[in-house]
């Protein structure tokens, strides 16, 4: 609708409305991606720290096995912090990877 | 002498905007409103949601085949994918696993969305009627 006169067009608004309910909606890629990334890094940040707190003989020993992935990564205060930055970076890349993929796949809106 | 107020070069002129108003105005709102209220394309979405699952799958794999065969626990994946194990063939059956898997929850998860945002859709619109006729006794 860039001029005046198409947009009075009573047939070009009918066509344009069944173009808009026709239409999925579209992912923000960067949006998910930071959504991902905060739900990643606060989620090894949290899942770290609580064990931490709880402590005991052998801390996090299912936990610990994230550094086989994560080099630097331990189930300590510092670890928690380590594993917040790559829990922020993966989950930056797979949201970011979901809204692009979404978007691209999906079909133009069939009238 | 320059003001500081010129516009810099290369700054793409603003479109002209046109107000709008009455019937016109009402029209874009509506269009805007179902946009924004728009569903997930749930096949669309469960393809991409099975496709980053299947990514982290395949890249925790072969992470574990290239240096630790053994002692990731990855390998207990196998109690639900079926056939999964931690080798190059793995890389691939887990990837699909993951994939399948994905879909199915990214299919549920958009099903879900789209259907409490109908439900939510249909509540505005029956208070909005409502409150329409609340005074109806009234003009009586």
């Amino acid at each position: 609708m860039t001029s005046s006169k198409s947009s009075n067009d009573p047939d070009a608004l009918i066509a344009a409305d069944r173009i808009v309910q026709a239409t999925f909606a579209r992912l923000h890629a960067r949006a998910w991606g930071i959504a991902f990334a905060l739900l990643g890094g606060f989620g090894i940040l949290a899942a770290t720290w609580v064990l931490v707190l709880r402590g005991g003989p052998v801390v996090g020993p299912h936990l610990a096995l994230l550094s086989n992935f994560l080099p630097g990564y331990s189930v300590t205060f510092v670890g928690g912090l380590i594993g917040f930055v790559y829990g922020f970076v993966i989950g930056y890349a797979l949201g970011r990877l979901i809204g692009s993929a979404y978007n691209r796949m999906l079909p133009a809106p069939r009238v | 002498m320059p003001t500081g107020h010129e516009p810099s070069i290369g700054t793409p002129p603003r479109p002209a905007e046109r107000r709008i108003s009455g019937p016109e105005l009402e029209h874009a709102v509506e269009r805007a409103l179902v946009l924004a209220f728009a569903p997930l394309h749930k096949r669309v979405f469960g393809t991409a949601i099975g496709i980053a699952a299947a990514v982290v799958i395949a890249v925790a794999t072969f992470i574990a085949v290239l240096r630790y065969p053994t002692d990731t626990g990855l390998w207990t994946l196998s109690a639900y994918f079926r056939g999964y194990r931690i080798s190059w063939t793995g890389i691939l059956i887990g990837a699909a696993w993951a994939g399948a898997v994905g879909f199915i929850g990214g299919w549920f998860l958009a099903f879900v969305r789209n259907f409490a945002l109908a439900t939510w859709l249909l509540f505005i619109r029956v208070r909005a009627n409502l409150s329409q006729t609340r005074d109806f006794l009234d003009h009586i």
